[in-house]
């Protein structure tokens, strides 16, 4: 199902939590709000859900008005970061809940139960009580259970932010498939931007209670509306320019362009500066090493104006703090925002 | 120094739980028959037995235990109906849970006082009702003071226990709302059917726990009866009560031996209670039981 919010003003106690919020969800598309703890996101999904009412704006469901719909008849289902089983009841009861409140009957409540635990990878444990479950196997039934009350939309709230990173894979690639398998409309809270940038087939990037970018990953990532944007997925270094007649020139560095001439301010993510080559003029000091598993992190900074670049060399690492070296910008990776 | 601190601190609650025992031994020993004052020396079960042949005292029993049952009762039914209107409303911190909160604060005897201004035949209520004419005199407004069908007291003992379940209640049953209850709203359950499936059934302990608190208290207080009472049969504390004041002092082990009733019915109570909270907890119920 499509969903579209229009306006979406939300206050809360005084405080303008979210400020006029657009956005539309294709019908069967996961899409990532991503942002700090406390830009509104998890708002912005209680809202869509009917439990907070906004201030302004509405919520539209396959075109049509759903702000007079309550939250237990608008379908879009929330799993919650406290996943919110219900300790009284067994796992099988937990998952089949959202039928018996529909009035199913209780033989179709059983056989529904049985083919999602099997869908989630937890056959036989119908019976089980919840605190007899690991944190991994909870998220599961909390997940059947959503998938149980055939969602419109489901709204995943930081959904494993409490699983150890082993854990935290396994759920990713199932709830993926699920998603494929069902083609459910579904909003994934996180603030993890690897999370969002693999899972989703677009991502509203959040701050302070407004969408700054909402594009498909690849183009958030390398054409960032902005610089607040830009520093949400690395820690760059920015160095003002100006573009005449398609050739971007700076203090370090100057390469052809095809953008419009005017100022502008080059991004410079670790991935497009490179220590070398050797014989070059080294006015580059290594300030700091950090050991990353795969690789080093290193922070650089400009003996002449202070620019700090940060890059990463291959392990073993041959620098050492306070190093001299050159550097090379690649100038395919490098971003160009208008100032 | 460690190791002594939590005893130093326990220290005052020992001190008054010792003085109660104290008084709970003195009068078992009493009710034996064991008073060296009036030259009482001999262990014995006469008294319990005397107790027990008393037509009066299952009449004493009965009367505490109905006026127990059916207030505690309505007081559990009404205290809970009471909480889910508060916390439907969000009212959980704000001026109407402060006025939930005076009948607490009021003591038995003030709302005995009430009662009896407000419901007696000679009350406010009989007259406004004759001066309206819906009644032909003060007379006709129905007996429920000082009568064997105890309305008064129960009425009284309502008008405290029901802001007191409440009360006692709301805490988990708000949060038990804002978290599961919202959680079964989103998952299709209109309000009250998430009511009855999720909110209501996680909070029985406590609707338990606050029934037996009541129940307890209601099967032993001794004021309200002793105010709004019938003259015959009387409630249990308060038969205990007459016949402790007795001038002849060797009665005094019988008034005992009838306490020891009262203890060991209450004791039952006790019984139930922790079984009670036991079950919950091996049922796993406990995160969000109190």
């Amino acid at each position: 199902m499509e969903l579209s919010l229009k306006d979406i003003s939300v206050t809360l106690s005084g405080e303008e939590i979210l400020k006029s919020i657009d956005l539309t969800i294709e019908d069967g598309a996961i899409i990532s709000l991503l942002g700090a703890s406390g830009c509104g996101k998890s708002t912005l999904l209680k809202t869509i859900a009917g439990i907070i009412t906004p201030s302004g704006g509405s919520v539209f469901l396959n075109g049509s008005c759903a702000d007079n719909l309550p939250p237990h008849r608008r379908g879009t289902v929330i799993v919650f970061q406290d996943l919110r089983l219900f300790p009284h009841m067994t796992v099988a009861d937990n998952i089949s809940f959202p039928l018996k409140m529909r009035g199913v009957s209780k033989e179709q409540c059983r056989k529904t139960a049985v083919e999602l635990l099997e869908k989630v990878q937890l056959e036989g444990y119908g019976e089980r009580k919840i605190n007899e479950m690991s944190g991994g196997q909870l998220q599961r039934v909390a997940l059947a259970r959503a998938l149980a009350a055939k969602p419109n939309v489901l709204l995943l709230d930081e959904p494993f932010s409490s699983l150890d990173e082993n854990l935290r894979q396994d759920m990713r690639k199932l709830v993926l498939k699920l998603q494929k398998e069902y083609r459910i409309t579904t909003i994934l809270v996180t603030h993890d931007r690897q999370e969002a940038l693999c899972m989703s087939d677009r991502i509203a990037l959040m701050k302070s209670g407004k969408i700054l970018q909402y594009d498909t990953p690849e183009r958030i990532y390398h054409a960032p509306a902005s610089r607040e944007v830009a520093d949400f997925f690395s820690e760059n270094a920015y160095i003002d320019g100006t573009v005449t007649d398609h050739a971007f020139t700076c203090d370090i560095a100057a390469f052809r362009t095809e953008m419009p001439d005017g100022p502008y301010q080059a991004v410079l993510r670790p991935g497009a500066v490179r220590i070398g080559p050797w014989d070059g003029k080294r006015d580059f000091q290594v300030t700091e090493i950090s050991y990353r598993g795969e690789d080093y992190g290193i922070s650089l900074k400009d003996q002449t104006n202070g620019l700090v670049l940060n890059t990463s060399v291959p392990s073993p690492c041959m620098f050492k703090v306070g190093d001299l070296v050159s550097v090379q910008l690649d100038q395919e990776k490098i971003i160009l925002l208008p100032r | 120094m460690k190791k002594w601190q939590p005893y130093l601190l326990l220290s005052p609650l020992i001190l008054l739980g010792l003085l109660f025992l104290l008084g709970v031994g003195n009068a078992l020993v009493q009710s034996l028959g064991y008073i060296p004052a009036f030259n009482m020396k001999e262990i014995t079960l006469k008294y319990y037995r005397q107790v027990f042949n008393e037509p009066a005292l299952f009449a004493s029993v009965k009367v505490s235990l109905v006026i127990a049952a059916v207030s505690s009762v309505l007081a559990a039914v009404f205290g809970v109906v009471l909480c889910a209107a508060l916390t439907a409303n969000g009212r959980v911190r704000n001026k109407v849970l402060q006025i939930v909160r005076i009948p607490i604060l009021v003591p038995h005897t003030i709302a005995a006082l009430f009662i009896i201004m407000f419901f007696s035949q000679n009350g406010l209520l009989a007259r406004i009702l004759f001066h309206m004419g819906t009644l032909g005199s003060q007379a006709d407004f129905p007996a429920i003071l000082f009568t064997t069908n105890n309305i008064g007291i129960i009425m009284a003992y309502l008008w405290k226990e029901i802001p007191f379940v409440a009360y006692f209640v709301l805490a988990l049953m708000s949060s038990i709302n804002a978290t599961l209850g919202e959680a079964a709203e989103n998952l299709g359950a209109p309000g009250i059917k998430s009511f009855l499936h999720i909110t209501l059934p996680l909070c029985m302990p406590a609707v338990n726990k606050a029934f037996l608190i009541i129940f307890a208290f209601s099967f032993g207080a001794y004021e309200l009866p002793f105010l709004l009472g019938a003259t015959i049969p009387k409630a249990l504390p308060v038969q205990a009560y007459i016949e402790y004041i007795n001038p002849d002092l060797r009665h005094r082990a019988y008034a005992m031996a009838m306490n020891g009733v009262m203890l060991l019915i209450t004791l039952a109570i006790s019984a139930v209670y922790y079984w009670l909270s036991r079950r919950t907890y091996d049922k796993g119920g406990n995160r969000f039981g109190s």
